[in-house]
């Protein structure tokens, strides 16, 4: 009972920070309520890190609950995950919320609901439990993306996300609603039971109910076609957000369609194989032609956001034709895209709480002159998502290839890498943008800040991910990441 | 009436609001058809759990009944935010930054 709570303890931290959030937010108390909320996320951070390789695997309240929710190493290192992202998103903002005046104890508290949400989901191991913690984190965002209701434009996001986000998790329930007709549970371990115990043909309504419930979480992670809503959505929400929703909200999301496809739905992979592979086809291409043609950054960023998602459908069609090893690159990805993301979006954030612009590529001409450590930085970011070789985000890609060819895709990796080449196109023209225009702007002097200092810190973590095994002993390399991941994988068998 | 009568409802509701949400551009009758397309789901599940003769399904409906309400707060704050912007909640008055992408 009291180890139970204890495993609990890092989500119920989360929940009565938030709660406390609430209380505080109208009180006019000189509180850095950004710090505090990054505070209560630290100390749950530390809490979860300090059971980070113990093997286990609990259902959490199995009296009360049921088995809809589980701890095992897998949940703890999404936890780790999630935490870790939401307290950076929150720090790299720091002087983008200090220059806004409407971020209130509101905004910091529904990030904290949201953060909790994402933790539940990876907790989950019920569709239902599934279903209410997507809506937790789910619903708290639809709020964070229209909080600056004076700004038309983030109105407009809320709007789009906030309808076809509701008809996607009427589709959940759809979805739930055939599984639990077809098995008579939602429970993911019962299901596997009944498809191990039932010939194969026999599935249809349950094929049909998972297809349902993929479609939304492909929704929610932005796979072509369904991402009508994707560039205006990111491009509306204010900047902690976006950062919030590219990253740690699609890191929480794989939490769970991993353990659906690895756990319940593994034995069925026959049948998801096909779709799969359609979907990373027209997430690739449509992502790609998606950032090909926008000019401002952060629409280019959302816009390649989608083909990030393609790439980690390649490795999620691996699993389903049997190569579970790919689990593995999907986690190393989801670390690397976070890194470069967050420090991309965090030279947004840091420019646009300073200058107030609108940040289309016009704006960063001349870039790699006025800011010029700045820019190198972005050009890190730029290289590492684009899968630049001693990068962190060139062994993502790698991994993930390696893992699609090693599952006989051969035509899958080749796309892949195609459309790699191709996202050079629109990530060095942000370079080449930075760099080979005169700017009639002076040099500006770079100030170590909190912004700052953790951009600077994404840009070793990119380079460090890259090629640092051998240059920093006692340090954690990129193949001890690797080992985790392998290590959280086994604990869902 | 057989209980595969009522799944037929449920089913029939179900497209009704899909229908719905695609094809209205008031915000407010998007949001019934999303109720509707819930509320059928809810409809089948308590069909299967008379099926199957297993009380599990009612209790799913229960609990999701108390999501559709909180989703619903939202919505209905959304719609009051954008009506007091615009006086209107007509879709496709908001479409300023799908213009810009146009642009």
């Amino acid at each position: 009972m009291i180890y139970e709570l204890f495993l609990i303890l890092p989500m119920m931290l989360i929940v009565l920070g938030a709660l406390m959030l609430m209380l505080l937010s109208h009180r006019e108390a000189p509180l850095n309520r950004n710090m505090l909320s990054v505070l209560i996320l630290a100390l749950a951070f530390g809490l979860t890190l300090s059971r980070l390789g113990e093997a286990h695997s609990v259902f959490v309240f199995e009296a009360i609950f049921g088995r809809s929710f589980i701890v095992d190493s897998f949940s703890t290192l999404f936890d780790l995950m999630i935490l870790g992202g939401a307290m950076l998103t929150l720090l790299i903002n720091h002087d983008y919320f200090k220059s806004r005046h409407y971020f209130d104890g509101d905004f910091f508290a529904l990030v904290l609901f949201a953060v909790f949400g994402m933790m539940a989901l990876s907790h989950a191991h019920e569709l239902i439990s599934a279903f209410i913690s997507l809506e937790i984190a789910s619903l708290s965002i639809y709020a964070l993306v229209g909080y600056n209701s004076d700004n038309p434009k983030s109105r407009e996001a809320m709007m789009k996300y906030v309808v076809l986000g509701s008809l996607a998790g009427a589709l959940f329930m759809l979805g739930l609603a055939l599984i639990y007709g077809a098995t008579g549970s939602t429970e993911l371990g019962a299901i596997a039971a009944h498809i191990a115990a039932h010939p194969q043909d026999a599935h249809t309504m349950l094929i049909i109910g998972g297809f349902f419930v993929m479609v939304t979480l492909f929704f929610k992670i932005g796979a072509v076609p369904f991402h009508a809503w994707v560039v205006d959505v990111y491009h509306g929400a204010p900047l902690p957000v976006t950062m919030l929703m590219a990253s740690t909200f699609k890191i929480a999301l794989f939490a769970v369609i991993l353990r659906i496809y690895l756990g319940d739905f593994a034995a069925l992979g026959d049948f998801w194989s096909l779709p799969l592979q359609i979907l990373c086809v027209l997430t690739l291409i449509g992502g790609s032609f998606l950032a090909l043609s926008q000019s401002n950054i952060k629409r280019m960023l959302a816009g390649s956001s989608v083909v990030h998602a393609g790439y980690m459908l390649i490795a999620l069609n691996a699993i389903t034709l049997g190569n579970f090893n790919a689990s593995e690159s999907i986690l190393f990805y989801l670390m690397s895209y976070f890194i470069s993301s967050v420090g991309a979006f965090g030279i947004l954030s840091f420019l646009a709480a300073h200058e107030h612009k609108q940040l289309t590529f016009e704006d960063f001409k001349g870039f790699g002159y006025s800011h010029p450590y700045l820019a190198a930085m972005m050009s890190i970011f730029m290289l590492s998502l684009a899968g630049f070789p001693s990068t962190i985000g060139f062994l993502g890609k790698f991994y993930i290839f390696t893992g699609a060819i090693e599952a006989g895709q051969i035509a899958l990796a080749a796309l892949g890498i195609f459309v790699a080449f191709v996202s050079i196109f629109y990530y060095f023209r942000l370079i080449a943008t930075m760099y080979f225009y005169d700017t009639p702007k002076t040099e500006q002097h770079f100030g170590f800040d909190t912004t700052t200092v953790l951009i600077l810190l994404m840009a070793i973590l990119s380079i460090w991910g890259g090629i640092g095994t051998a240059l920093l002993p006692y340090l954690p390399t990129p193949d001890a990441l690797i080992e985790l991941s392998r290590h959280a994988i086994t604990s869902l068998d | 009436m057989s209980p595969l009568h009522f799944l037929l409802l449920g089913t029939l509701l179900f497209g009704i609001g899909l229908v719905g949400v695609i094809a209205r551009r008031n915000l407010f009758v998007v949001y019934m058809s999303i109720e509707l397309m819930l509320s059928a789901v809810n409809l089948l599940l308590a069909t299967f759990s008379r099926i199957r003769g297993d009380e599990g399904g009612a209790v799913l409906s229960l609990l999701l009944i108390a999501v559709i309400a909180a989703e619903a707060a939202i919505f209905l704050a959304m719609i009051i935010a954008l009506f007091r912007a615009k006086r209107s909640i007509d879709a496709h008055d908001f479409t300023q930054l799908s213009q810009e992408h146009n642009a």
